[in-house]
This record gives structure tokens, C-alpha cells and sequence, in this order.
């Protein structure tokens, strides 16, 4: 367990030194010019739970609209718009961003003990476009140009013969917009995981949480440009006249599919890995012992990303692809079990042999466990060719994958929103109530969701806006309406319990759970500079090495690796994690968000077509990132 | 600071790194591309479709070793730079630059005369060709920014950061360079 040791007099002046050092403009110019981690972490987690209210109302819509036969709460065209944006939003606006760019930016720098990520302007960036690309998708739904083709958007029905009007501009435009964000937002993670380790901590001393977030950051790096360039080609033939994916002139419908696939199935794993993260960190912490089969269990994290750059054409069983490429397709899929079953596996016996507390974090990764087995079984039954042609596009479908995109990966979210709580806020949730939101959520997404698996039996279709009350459909609907209400209703509580504790809630102390990680090691909320001394690590729990808490201690008094004498902080070798330098790093700026706004710019002249003022827009966005570099860290 | 050294650092600095990962998805994109390429060929009758001459070998070729032989002035500023030597380090990117310079303004009259004979919108070969070009013109064109803003930098000599630039727009460079051999093989490719 960790220590509490007052601090003497020659350390206090060091830390007030750093706190001068280290102060950020207050008020809103103190957020645009933000560099600092944790608050970019926290725009970015204010910024998703609004994209996550947004695709929770269009999805409640979606599920009033289907909780009878023959409704008409809203017609075809609306019904199309919805679904379609409630996916768009779930995935891009809300769950990469809220894990990547909300809990990767705020922990990642705390738990391997560096002041901030390796480029502090770029992660601002990173925000902005992220935040750009939200409001530019909104937009379209607001003015009536809505993404309607469906959140894989498949040629032909997304060419402008059959979709015409800017809804498809508004996805594939804002699409591109959003993968710039998430590209910076992994590359920063790829370098500062790689380099600001603190001393002593050696990859293999490397949490799992951070193992997940390179995984995530490197299958982003890999999958986001096939997805980028199938949007490129889809825009040119749209709105310039090229051919991409129409055989009257050479085309090929199905490269839109192949391309979006090599991207969209290390998608699901790039949504899905977080969780496995977020996991790995509430377990030990709660069952009071190190995760069992530790280096497997990372190894595991980074095959999963590995093994799904190898399965696209699993989507494309139906599409008449020759018989060898499915098998190989096939087999490839079946493949992806055996990383995932280790973690399964690694996850319930750390639980069942340590001393395990059922407080809400663990509850939400019980329900998440459960969740992922059942949406990983029936995952198992689409790598059977012939099962995958029978059921493709019904409601099997839906079912399946979100057991995996909302029970595996936003539980653990929602479990991790309350374990990390006290240490953001310095308070304490209402443990109770936590408890109680765990159940009402749990028994919504169940009821929510598993029916589905019947009715898609049953062979009712996805994206239809209606069915007939003749088809046994109709008790199978409203009772996964009635559980979308019920989650809401858990949500709604979740929501409660934090804003009331943010305000009211018990002071936390540093550390309530005697977690095993470094942002423990820190007082709640962290400071700007996250330590007062820069830690040093000997083995993955840190924070449980009691002596190297109390030597971080007595360096602090000495002032050994404070770094109180500019905006610094250490660079470590690659794989072994010595001390390598001294970094100083680069302090507030207002050129991420000038970058970010010539970057919208560009975006609204490029739907609008006036390709020239885009061209002085990208030239606008060059003169920023000269402002951007003119003033040089320790200038 | 016209004596910068390396002292005491053993790994590669951070926006080494950065420009690696970040050539890495560039890779990708690229990679995508050629496999576009392909693809198509693979399903039409005729590549290049009738009407359509193959592209003429010999100018792009020489181009491309032209470009790729700008790799060496790069290097040789890249390690200037690291052993502190600003002025050596400023006239090997300013000889690069003219060299870089003189291959784009050359392959914009050649794109020229491309679009004269056939255009995106004439089927899949002219889409999927103007991209592959297109998309490597706009790399070598956002180089030649990097040059000309790098030697602003270091007219007022060298810092740590200005090293770090340095050697991150070598490592873009090569990249580049690199992939134009990929380029050309894949546009020439119709003649073999």
C-alpha cells in the first residue's frame, strides 16, 4: 500500500516552485490554449458524454419508433438519418474519443509517471479537430443533410445517383476530419509510451492499461488510412467526376467494402481494447493482487490488434467472393478466440484468486465479462460461412455487436468513469447508488439487447423503419424498447451520482482504492506537473512498492529528478526505460486551435465546393503551424 | 548554440519518433493506394483501356533517380546539424531544395500533358492514376515548405528543437524519395 509522508520545508519550496512553473492561464483562454493533459482529457470527456446524449436519444427514437408494428413516430427518410447517426456518433464521436482522447489523455501521462504526453500542442490539436469534426457532422443533421446511407455507407446507394443532396458529403467529409484527430491523438500516445516512462519502468513494467492504448494507438495508425482514402475516392467520384466504384467505367462496388472492412474490423478492436484496458487496471485494484499471467495478457492485447487487420472479408460473406478467400477468412476469424479467451480467462481467475470487493467498478467489469462472452460466442457463429449467409443483415446482427460495442466496451467505461472519479475530483461517488445504476443498466442492456438475437432468428431485418404485426415480431420489440428505457433510466442515474458527488461528494483522499499504478501515487485532482518528484519504478504495481514511494519522499527533500527549473520532464530509452534526458517541454498556445479552425474551413469550402478558397484555407493552416513553431520550447 | 552535441542521449529524440509513426500511416496510405491500383487492373480487360497510350518510361525514370539522389544532401544536412555545423548543414538543404524543386516543377508540366491526354473522369485507370501521382506531387510539395521553412529556422543558428527538425524532415525525405521508385514502378508498370 502506498504512503502518506508529510513534506518538509525544503520540498514544499520545491513544489511551489513547480506550481509557478507549471500554472496555466485561468478562465476560458486558460482552456482554448490548454496544453495540459488532464484538461485536454477533460474537454475531451465533456465533449463525448454530449456526442454520447445525442446518439442516446436518436437510438431511444430509433426504439420508440420500433416498439409497435405499424408506427409512425417518425417516417423512412428521418428513421434513416437516425440510425446511421446513432452509429456514426456512438463509434467516432463517443467511443474512441472518450477513451483514446478522455481517459488515455488524462492517465496514460500519470500512470507510467511523466509530466505530460511527448507533444503537448499536438494533443490540443488533436482535440479541436476532434471537436470540429463533431460539430460538422451535427451540422448536417441540423440542416437537414443527415448521413443516411448507414454507418458503413456502401456504394452504390451512397453515389449521388441514389443519394444526392449533401448527407453522404457531410459522413465521408467529416469522417476524413475525424480520423486526422484520432491519428495525432495515437501517434502522441505511440511516442509518449514509448519515451516518457518514468525511470526504471522497462515495457515489461509497463501497466496493461497502457499496453491496451498502444494497441489501440498503433491498429489506429495502420486502419484509419484505408478508411480515409475509400472517403477520398467516394467524394471524387461524388463531386468530381472520377470512377471508382462504377463498372459502366472500370469501377468495382465491392472495393468500397473491401477498403472500409481493412478498416472497420480493426475498428471493433480499436473500440473494444479500452475496455480490455480499463479492465485489467479496476481488477487488481479491487481483487488486491497483481494480474495473473501478466506478460500474456499484454501480448494478448497487442494480437488481438494484430489478428484483426487479417479478418475484413468476414464482413463480405455474402457478397459472392470466391469460396478459398472465405475460408481463409473464415479460419483467420476463428483465430481471433485464442487472445481473447486468455484474457477471459486471466480476468476471472485474478478476480477469483484474490480477495475480491464488489464495489461499482468491479460490478460494471463483472457485466462487462459477461457481456463479451455472450457477443464473442455468438461473434464465433458468424465465422461459419454458411451460418453468416443465413443471418446477415437481420437483427442477429445488431444483437452481437452490441453485446460487443456496448456491453464489453462501455461498461468498463462506465466502470471506469467511477473508479478514476475520486482521483479527478479529489471526491467520493455514492457507493450505493453506484451499485444500484450497475443493476438497472445491466438489466437494461440485457433486455435490450438479447431479444434481438430472436427476432433476427425470426428473420426480421435491420435498418427496416417498420414491420408488419402480423410476423410474432411484436413482444420481441417492445421488450427491447422497454429495456432501452430502462437503460436510460440507469444512465440517467450514473449521470446523477457523479454530478451530485462532484459538488457534494466525501473528500477522496490520493488514493481509496490502493491502486497498483502510478496516478495513485498523486494527490486528487493531480497538480498541473502530476508529480512533485518524478517517480521511480521497480516493478508494474509501483504504486504498492512502498519503498520507492518513500524514496520519491526523501528525493523530493534533496531535490533528485524534481526538475524545478522549467517546463521539463524525463525521456527514457525505449525498451529498458533509463533515464535517457532532460526534456523541456512546451507550455500553453493558441496555435492548436487556430490549426483546428483553418482545418473546419477547409472542410465546410471542400462540402460547399469552392475548391479555391479551400486552397487559401490550407494555406491559412500552414501559416498557423509557422506560429505554431516559432516560439521554441524554452524560448 | 553552434556547439549543440548529443552528450549524454542514447535513444532517438521524440520527434524522430513522431515523424516515424507518422511516416508509418502515410506507408499505409500509399500502400492502400498501390493495392487500389492493382485491384482495378486486376478486373479490367485493358490496362491502360483502349484509347489510352501506356505512359512513356524513360522521363518519369530519370526523374525519380533524380529526386531519390536528393536523399544524399539530406543525410548530409541531417548529420551537420547532430555535429553542430549550421552553415554545412544550411547548404546541403538549400542544394536539395533546388534539386527538389527543379523534379516538381518538372513533373507539373508533365501532369500537364498527362491531363491533355486523358483525364480522371475518362474511367478507373485515369482515377486511380491522378491519385498515385497526385497524392505523391502533394508530399513532395509539402517538402519543399519543410525545406524552405527550415532554413529560415536555422539562418539564426541551431537549437535542440532545430536539430530534432532536422532530421525529422530527413526522415520525411527519405520517405518520400523512397516512395517515388514505388510510384513510377506502379506507373510504369502497364509497359512491363
Amino acid at each position: 500500500m502506498a504512503v502518506d509522508v508529510e513534506i518538509g520545508a525544503a520540498g514544499l519550496e520545491r513544489v511551489g516552485r513547480l506550481e509557478r512553473i507549471w500554472r496555466e492561464p485561468s478562465g476560458l483562454v486558460g482552456w482554448l490554449t490548454t496544453t495540459d493533459h488532464k484538461r485536454i482529457g477533460l474537454l475531451y470527456l465533456f465533449t463525448t458524454l454530449a456526442f454520447f446524449l445525442a446518439g442516446g436519444v436518436e437510438a431511444l427514437l430509433i426504439r420508440t419508433q420500433l416498439a409497435g408494428p405499424s408506427e409512425h413516430v417518425v417516417g423512412p427518410g428521418t428513421f434513416d438519418e437516425l440510425f446511421t447517426t446513432h452509429g456514426v456518433t456512438m463509434i467516432f464521436l463517443f467511443v474512441i474519443p472518450i477513451t483514446t482522447g478522455a481517459f488515455g489523455n488524462y492517465l496514460l501521462p500519470l500512470m507510467i509517471g511523466a509530466r505530460d504526453m511527448a507533444f503537448p500542442r499536438l494533443n490540443a490539436l488533436s482535440y479541436w479537430l476532434f471537436l470540429g469534426s463533431g460539430c460538422f457532422i451535427y451540422a448536417g443533421l441540423f440542416t437537414g443533410h443527415g448521413p443516411n446511407a448507414g454507418w458503413f455507407d456502401y456504394v452504390p446507394l451512397a453515389l449521388k445517383q441514389y443519394d444526392p443532396g449533401h448527407a453522404v458529403d457531410f459522413y465521408a467529409l467529416g469522417l476524413i476530419f475525424n480520423g486526422m484527430s484520432s491519428t495525432a491523438a495515437a501517434l502522441n500516445f505511440i511516442v509518449t509510451l514509448f519515451k516518457l516512462r518514468a525511470p526504471g519502468m522497462s515495457l515489461n513494467r509497463m501497466p496493461l492499461f497502457c499496453f491496451a492504448m498502444l494497441a489501440v494507438s498503433l491498429a489506429l495508425i495502420f486502419a484509419l488510412p484505408p478508411l480515409t482514402l475509400d472517403l477520398v475516392f467516394l467524394e471524387l467520384q461524388r463531386n468530381v467526376g472520377f470512377h471508382f466504384f462504377d463498372p459502366a467505367h472500370g469501377g468495382d462496388p465491392l472495393l468500397w467494402q473491401h477498403l472500409f472492412w481493412i478498416f472497420g474490423h480493426p475498428e471493433v478492436y480499436i473500440i473494444v481494447l479500452p475496455a480490455f484496458g480499463i479492465a485489467t487496471s479496476i481488477i487488481p485494484t479491487f481483487a488486491k493482487r497483481k494480474m495473473i499471467a501478466f506478460p500474456l495478457v499484454a501480448l494478448a492485447e497487442l494480437l488481438v490488434a494484430f489478428i484483426g487487420f487479417g479478418v475484413w472479408a468476414h464482413h463480405m460473406f455474402a457478397t459472392g467472393l470466391p469460396l478459398t478467400t472465405l475460408i481463409f477468412f473464415s479460419a483467420a476469424s476463428m483465430m481471433v478466440v485464442i487472445p481473447s479467451t486468455i484474457q477471459v480467462f486471466a480476468w476471472t481467475f485474478t478476480v477469483t484468486m484474490g480477495r475480491p470487493e464488489f464495489r461499482a467498478p468491479l460490478l460494471f467489469i463483472g457485466g462487462f465479462i459477461a457481456f463479451f462472452v455472450i457477443g464473442g460466442l455468438s461473434g464465433i457463429m458468424f465465422a461459419a460461412i454458411p451460418f453468416d449467409q443465413q443471418t446477415t443483415d437481420t437483427y442477429f446482427v445488431v444483437a452481437h455487436f452490441h453485446f460487443i460495442i456496448f456491453g464489453a466496451a462501455v461498461f468498463p467505461i462506465l466502470g471506469g468513469l467511477y473508479y478514476w472519479f475520486p482521483k479527478v475530483t479529489g471526491r467520493m461517488y455514492r457507493e450505493r447508488l453506484a451499485q444500484a445504476s450497475f443493476w438497472l443498466t445491466f438489466l437494461g442492456t440485457s433486455l435490450t439487447f438479447f431479444p434481438m438475437h430472436i427476432v433476427g432468428l425470426l428473420g426480421m431485418p435491420r435498418r427496416v423503419y417498420t414491420y408488419s404485426g402480423s410476423l410474432g415480431w411484436d413482444a420481441y420489440n417492445l421488450a427491447e424498447t422497454i429495456g432501452a428505457f430502462i437503460l436510460a433510466a440507469g444512465l440517467l442515474v450514473i449521470a446523477f451520482n457523479l454530478v451530485v458527488s462532484a459538488l457534494r461528494g466525501e473528500p477522496s483522499g490520493r488514493d481509496p482504492f490502493h491502486g497498483g499504478t502510478l496516478e495513485w501515487a498523486t494527490s486528487s485532482p493531480p497538480p498541473p506537473y502530476n508529480f512533485p518528484v518524478v517517480p521511480t519504478v521497480s516493478s508494474a504495481y509501483p504504486n504498492w512498492d512502498v519503498h520507492d514511494r518513500l524514496e520519491d519522499a526523501r528525493r523530493l527533500e534533496l531535490g533528485e529528478l524534481v526538475l524545478e527549473h522549467g517546463h521539463e520532464t524525463p525521456a527514457a530509452t525505449v525498451r529498458d526505460g533509463t533515464l535517457d534526458e532532460i526534456l523541456e517541454m512546451p507550455s500553453e498556445s493558441p496555435w492548436p486551435l487556430a490549426v483546428g479552425i483553418s482545418v473546419l474551413l477547409t472542410f465546410v469550402m471542400l462540402l460547399t465546393a469552392h475548391y479555391v478558397t479551400a486552397g487559401f484555407c490550407l494555406a491559412l493552416i500552414a501559416l498557423s503551424l509557422m506560429g505554431w513553431h516559432a516560439k521554441e520550447p524554452g524560448e | 548554440m553552434s556547439a549543440y552535441s548529443l552528450e549524454a542521449r542514447r535513444a532517438k529524440p521524440n520527434g524522430w519518433w513522431g515523424m516515424a509513426v507518422f511516416v508509418a500511416t502515410e506507408a499505409t496510405l500509399f500502400g492502400t493506394i498501390f493495392g487500389t491500383y492493382f485491384y482495378l487492373e486486376f478486373r479490367a480487360p485493358h490496362w491502360p483501356p483502349r484509347g489510352i497510350e501506356p505512359p512513356a518510361v524513360a522521363v518519369p525514370l530519370i526523374l525519380a533517380g533524380v529526386l531519390v539522389a536528393t536523399t544524399l544532401p539530406m543525410w548530409t544536412a541531417a548529420r551537420a546539424a547532430i555535429a553542430g555545423r549550421a552553415a554545412a548543414a544550411r547548404r546541403a538543404i538549400a542544394l536539395a531544395l533546388v534539386v527538389q524543386a527543379g523534379y516538381f516543377a518538372m513533373q507539373m508540366q508533365l501532369f500537364q500533358d498527362d491531363l491533355a491526354k486523358f483525364t480522371p473522369s475518362s474511367g478507373a485507370y485515369g482515377s486511380i492514376y491522378y491519385v498515385l501521382l497526385g497524392a505523391h506531387h502533394a508530399h513532395v510539395g509539402v517538402g519543399l515548405l519543410l525545406d524552405v521553412w527550415l532554413l529560415a529556422k536555422l539562418a539564426r543558428g541551431l537549437t535542440r528543437y532545430r536539430v530534432t527538425a532536422v532530421r525529422a524532415a530527413t526522415f520525411y525525405w527519405t520517405f518520400v524519395n523512397v516512395l517515388a521508385l514505388l510510384v513510377v514502378g506502379a506507373q510504369l508498370s502497364p509497359n512491363v
